[in-house]
């Protein structure tokens, strides 16, 4: 299954962030506390020494008590277990609240005039506690913030980033290699979709000359064939000629005959297809009225009929004018109407009709539709051992296509219909 | 009637130059631009046979040195070519008709004859066989005299049948001279019989003699009894 690139990315972003989010959380807490501790540690043994250096001295054992009585933070007790410096955390009432508080408490042991005390002072913690939840939160708030500010600006970037590579996208699913135009792509500023780009175009332009080489490959193919397809058929011109001949002989040079004919409508037909193909769209246009095209044919194609006892029924509305190359519209009306006769049954009809915009060729035929996918590619004969070029309608689909004209194909009341729309 | 034909595939001009002979032409060959300016600097001749792809050159050369000596050749081009610039190239450049191989030998014949006809006589010209007379430029048939109406297609099959008097004809050549260049999508040339039969009724019909014999199912041949 496939997912949005852009998906992809934010996918990761958030999982990254979350867990990011959840493990630096109490990391945070747990090393903010540490320097916290560090601090009040500090700032005790400041007190302590203070203590030892000005206050120490000049007290008595008679002032012990009023001392204390003064000092809330700090004591002197009566207790010589502390040997060493201890600092320790605990927790005190508080007089005003009636409730336990905590406390950071250093214990050291003193002299006051040989005798051995102890000396304690505390630092009240609950200030740590307030200004660590505020810090926390304050950071949670920020990481928020930033990560949701973050992915906004990601998804923004994103799509402002991969914009040119959307249009490299589309320009490729539009590409068509045997199109005119080459696919336009604009310069970016980055270099990757700059590289991208310019593989593109290497690409299509490796694939087009491979295209052309093989498009005029098969013009150049059929050139050459003309050549001894010419002495063949002049030989066979001057075979025929000879005095001599039995009839197995002279049925054997009809079928050569037929057969060279057949080659060389075949090449003529390829020829012109591949020379559409290569050169069409250098034809000159210009406006052709159909009517009068259709009419000074009209003659070939009735004396095509004759042979198959097929009538031609010809319906012209008004004076159809077109724009286009005037012999290969020739060549595509010819191809449509003669495929009509050829592909017909005795005795059977066909009709032409010209409306404004359309012509459409009607004919009796072979009982059923045709496979309209198959009907207009090179090569597809509907009769495989039919005389037909199997080039005819290739032709006519080549050079609709070349002049902008839609050919349909239908079967409707036992009727192939070809319609040709202008 | 002396003919020069420029071609450098060797086995179409002996072709080309065996059939025309049988009809009374006479024949010269040359195979490259050359030769071929050379002998139309050196001999007459009453038309040109050319070939446009030749080896040590194009075969315009050829028809811009016949139009600066101011020689009245003929000028057929036969071209594997067959692209509308260089027909109309030729054409142009003073070339009197053009040809796409392959053709036929008897095309080739009658559009020599033509061509010929067309050089030689400045009004409406005449070609006779026997009772016939054709009158080329007017297309009117008279047998002893008397018009005989013929379609155009009856008028151009006469005149290519006795053109290429002797000559068997297949029916995939006079099919193709009837149907110029919309022979290459018929499959079948079967209308040639209904053409054939028609003209020789009514030549029939007119009191002339059967001239056209059937060569068993290749072709028909215009033979004087």
């Amino acid at each position: 299954m496939s997912k949005k690139l852009l998906r992809h990315t934010s996918f990761w972003y958030t999982a990254t962030s979350v867990t990011a989010l959840i493990i630096l959380s109490p990391l945070f807490y747990v090393i903010l506390t540490r320097l916290y501790n560090e601090d009040i540690d500090e700032s005790l043994i400041q007190r302590k020494n203070e203590f030892i250096g000005s206050t120490l001295p000049s007290i008595s054992i008679a002032d012990i008590e009023t001392w204390n009585k003064f000092n809330f933070n700090a004591q002197i007790i009566n207790d010589s277990s502390i040997k060493n410096d201890t600092i320790f955390n605990s927790s005190y009432m508080d007089t005003v609240d009636a409730e336990l508080e905590p406390y950071r408490e250093l214990c050291t042991p003193i002299k006051i005039e040989g005798k051995n005390y102890t000396y304690t002072s505390r630092i009240n913690l609950v200030e740590k506690e307030d200004l660590l939840k505020s810090i926390a939160l304050l950071f949670a708030a920020f990481l928020i913030l930033l990560l949701v500010g973050m992915f906004i600006i990601n998804r923004k970037l994103s799509s402002k980033i991969w914009k040119p590579f959307h249009e490299i996208l589309s320009q490729i699913e539009k590409f068509q290699i045997d199109s005119k135009t080459l696919p336009e792509l604009k310069e970016t500023n980055i270099e990757e979709f700059n590289r991208l780009n310019k593989s593109f175009e290497n690409l299509i332009s490796r694939n087009r000359n491979i295209y052309r080489l093989q498009k005029e490959f098969t013009e150049n193919a059929a050139h050459e064939l003309q050549t001894p397809l010419a002495v063949f058929r002049a030989k066979i011109d001057l075979l025929i000629q000879s005095p001599n001949l039995n009839k197995d002989q002279y049925d054997m040079l009809e079928s050569i005959t037929e057969n060279i004919t057949r080659l060389s409508r075949l090449n003529s037909n390829l020829l012109l297809l591949s020379k559409i193909d290569n050169s069409g769209h250098h034809y000159p246009k210009k406006t052709v009225n159909l009517n009068s095209l259709i009419s000074g044919k009209i003659d070939f194609f009735q004396e095509q009929a004759k042979q198959k006892g097929i009538s031609i029924n010809i319906d012209v509305t008004n004076n159809v004018e077109i724009y286009g190359n005037p012999d290969l519209l020739e060549i595509l009306i010819n191809n449509l109407v003669i495929n009509a006769i050829q592909h017909n049954i005795e005795g059977g009809k066909v009709s032409i009709l010209l409306a404004n915009n359309s012509l459409i060729i009607k004919n009796t035929g072979k009982p059923g539709p045709l496979s309209n996918e198959k009907l207009f590619i090179r090569f597809s004969k509907s009769d495989p051992s039919g005389k037909g070029t199997g080039l005819g309608l290739a032709i006519v689909k080549k050079i609709a296509d070349l002049s902008n004209w839609k050919i349909h194909y239908s079967f409707s009341d036992e009727l192939h219909v070809f319609s040709l729309q202008l | 009637m002396k003919i020069l034909i420029v071609e450098d595939e060797k086995e179409l001009a002996d072709s080309i130059k065996t059939y025309l002979e049988g009809n009374g032409f006479v024949c010269e060959i040359a195979s490259n631009v050359n030769t071929a300016i050379d002998k139309i600097v050196s001999f007459e001749y009453d038309c040109v046979v050319l070939d446009l792809m030749l080896p040590d050159g194009n075969g315009f050369e050829v028809i811009q040195v016949i139009k600066k000596i101011e020689k009245n050749e003929g000028i057929i081009i036969i071209s594997a070519k067959e692209s509308l610039e260089s027909k109309i190239d030729g054409l142009q450049l003073g070339a009197d008709d053009y040809i796409t191989k392959p053709f036929h030998l008897s095309e080739l014949l009658v559009r020599i004859q033509a061509l010929i006809r067309r050089k030689n006589f400045s009004g409406n010209n005449t070609v006779n066989f026997n009772e016939i007379e054709v009158e080329i430029l007017s297309k009117i048939v008279k047998v002893n005299g008397e018009k005989v109406e013929l379609t155009k297609k009856e008028f151009d099959l006469l005149l290519f049948l006795m053109g290429n008097e002797n000559k068997v004809l297949s029916k995939s050549a006079i099919a193709e001279h009837l149907s110029g260049d919309m022979a290459y999508m018929l499959d079948n040339h079967d209308f040639v019989y209904a053409h054939i039969k028609n003209l020789k009724n009514k030549l029939k019909e007119a009191g002339c003699n059967d001239y056209i014999k059937t060569v068993y199912g290749l072709g028909y041949r215009w033979q004087n009894e």
